[in-house]
């Protein structure tokens, strides 16, 4: 038990009967990261105004979520909100944006423009047909621009898309696990043994 | 603390120079309002010269206007200046009436005014919030953001739209007002007089404000009128110009409203002119909203492509950042054979190479805040 509560404190769950609630590894950590979201403050156009800075604001309150913090360094952001049309300028930008954030990272694309180039389609030489042309999305919130309101309910989507560990892209299949990185010294294998001695006196019910 | 910072002229000697260098601030960068990229050239924290980038949200907008019809081009203007969508409607609708000769009516124009007046105050409530964020206090963006919603509202019954409205089209308005609308505005300007006394006495009189805007980057006169500058910010250097006043449209022609002068063009200045220009719009809207005239809100079909008669056109109006212009150039088709757009943000923009130089970092933030420039106004 030491190892958990002393090294790895963010894993462990206190429930009501003092004792300690450990279903998985994965589903503890994605369940922090799902309510923890630190969004990139980038926006290029008119989506920013609804979905960084009105939902953010007082009525709408981004806060509410769990993602309020936003930052403006991509290396301290795991979210990265593609607010507005991308030209192709700015997609290399984009993209290096997109590679200086910390994995494990994800990808809303809000508004027309973002999810497919938007009214900015036809007889145009400048802007990308969709920031999934330049890098992966996640979620896409329709609307030109979305209300904050469908912007919350993309924001939700993406917490249980984090929480059962899935795309959306690809419903019921598994992504990849999403793992945080193990302090030096302590393997796997040493937190899958302590957790199943844990779990074994309870008739091994999980 | 002074006696722990020591000064570059302490430690090397005095007339010590630094290198030269230059830093991207942008194209993401959380004070740029969007993805403006400006180049600084430093010298220790001093900035030397400013050379500001375009193009990262360039959407080649008039090259699409070739190819859209009349109608269909008003939709785009919502997207370039995104915070007074209206105002550039009207300026498409404007320069389509005045070169296919479409008549309106009194109601039209006093509906146009009425919801580019409340555009206006929303606009500059939200100027005002992001100004106060700049600056590093967080209160007003939430205060302004506050007081916006009301006016979102307001306009959503109306339109249907919170930001992107399309709404004013050439032969009139899209719809027509909302039967709550003269109720719910007057319960806004009831609501809104004593939160602007609030606004002042939050951030206006803060010494911290105060000496943050004060004296910074004087733009003068002479300068602002040679870089084309319009709006607010020509109008804190001391030149007053405003369309509303010198070649008015809509109604403004009869109702009463002062234009608000700056003594110095500092930052100062351009707060104050458009804290004041909140008051003149809530003057104006108190005028019109008791009595708008009875009518049809759209005298044409409303799906109908324009014809507009050979030639070339030009109108222009008044947005929250300045003047909005439109010039047509017809062939006698229903698109037009080029379409071009004067934009205010791009030479309100160019003031930062004439003010800047010589100011801190910190100094330069508060200046690009003070022009209240949207970028994809100016790449297009």
């Amino acid at each position: 038990m030491g190892l958990i509560t002393e090294k790895l404190p963010a894993l462990v769950e206190p429930v009501p009967g003092g004792s300690v609630l450990l279903s998985s590894l994965d589903a503890v950590i994605n369940w922090a990261r799902s309510n923890s979201l630190w969004p990139l403050t980038f926006g290029t156009s008119c989506c920013a105004i609804e979905v960084m800075m009105a939902a953010g604001a007082a009525r709408h309150d981004l806060a509410r979520f769990g993602a309020e913090v936003t930052r403006p360094s991509p290396r301290q952001a795991d979210l990265l909100v593609v607010a507005g049309t991308i030209v192709r300028k700015m997609a290399p930008r984009l993209k290096l944006l997109y590679e200086q954030m910390a994995e494990p990272r994800y990808v809303i694309a809000t508004g027309s423009c973002a999810i497919s180039g938007g009214p900015f389609i036809y007889n145009n030489y400048s802007t990308v047909r969709g920031a999934d042309e330049i890098i992966p999305v996640d979620v896409y919130v329709p609307g030109c621009p979305p209300r904050p309101e469908a912007f919350f309910y993309g924001i939700l989507m993406l917490q249980k898309l984090i929480r059962e560990g899935e795309s959306l892209r690809t419903p019921g299949v598994r992504r990849k696990p999403v793992l945080a990185a193990l302090p030096a010294g302590i393997t796997i294998e040493q937190i899958q043994q302590e957790l199943r001695e844990l779990l074994e006196p309870q008739g091994g019910r999980r | 603390m002074s006696a722990i910072v020591t000064t570059l002229e302490q430690r090397i000697g005095r007339g010590a120079t630094t290198q030269e260098f230059f830093v991207n601030m942008g194209p993401q960068h959380p004070s740029t309002h969007g993805v403006l990229r400006l180049v600084l050239k430093l010298e220790g924290e001093t900035v030397k010269d400013v050379i500001p980038v375009l193009g990262y949200v360039h959407r080649g907008v008039e090259k699409m206007g070739e190819h859209l019809s009349y109608r269909q081009f008003v939709h785009l203007t919502d997207r370039l200046d995104y915070l007074s969508a209206l105002a550039n409607n009207w300026a498409v609708a404007k320069a389509v009436e005045k070169a296919a000769g479409i008549e309106t009516n009194e109601r039209i124009e006093t509906i146009r005014t009425l919801v580019a007046e409340l555009q206006r105050i929303a606009s500059h409530q939200l100027w005002w919030g992001v100004f106060g964020m700049d600056l590093g206090a967080f209160t007003p963006f939430l205060y302004g953001f506050r007081d916006r919603e009301r006016i979102t509202d307001i306009l959503e019954e109306t339109i249907g739209a919170r930001l992107t409205m399309n709404y004013i089209q050439p032969g009139g308005v899209m719809f027509d007002l909302h039967p709550d609308f003269q109720r719910k505005v007057k319960e806004f300007i009831a609501y809104f007089r004593p939160k602007l006394e609030e606004y002042e006495t939050l951030l206006s009189r803060n010494i911290i404000a105060q000496e943050r805007m004060r004296g910074v980057g004087v733009l003068e006169a002479a300068q602002a009128v040679a870089l084309g500058a319009t709006g607010p910010v020509l109008r804190a250097s001391g030149v007053a110009h405003d369309l509303r006043k010198s070649e008015p449209y809509g109604v403004y022609g009869k109702v009463e409203f002062d234009v608000p002068v700056g003594a110095r063009g500092d930052c100062w200045d351009r707060y104050w002119v458009r804290i004041e220009e909140i008051r003149q719009s809530l003057r104006i809207i108190e005028q019109l909203i008791e009595n708008i005239p009875e009518g049809k809100h759209l005298l044409v079909k409303p799906a109908v492509r324009t014809k507009v008669p050979e030639g070339i056109t030009y109108s222009q109006v008044e947005t929250a950042r300045g003047v909005f212009g439109v010039l047509l150039v017809s062939d006698g088709k229903d698109v037009p054979y080029r379409i071009h757009v004067r934009t205010p943000n791009f030479n309100n923009l160019w003031a930062i190479t004439r003010i800047a130089p010589g100011w801190r970092v910190a100094d330069l933030v508060t200046m690009i805040s003070s022009l209240d420039i949207v970028v994809p106004d100016i790449d297009r």
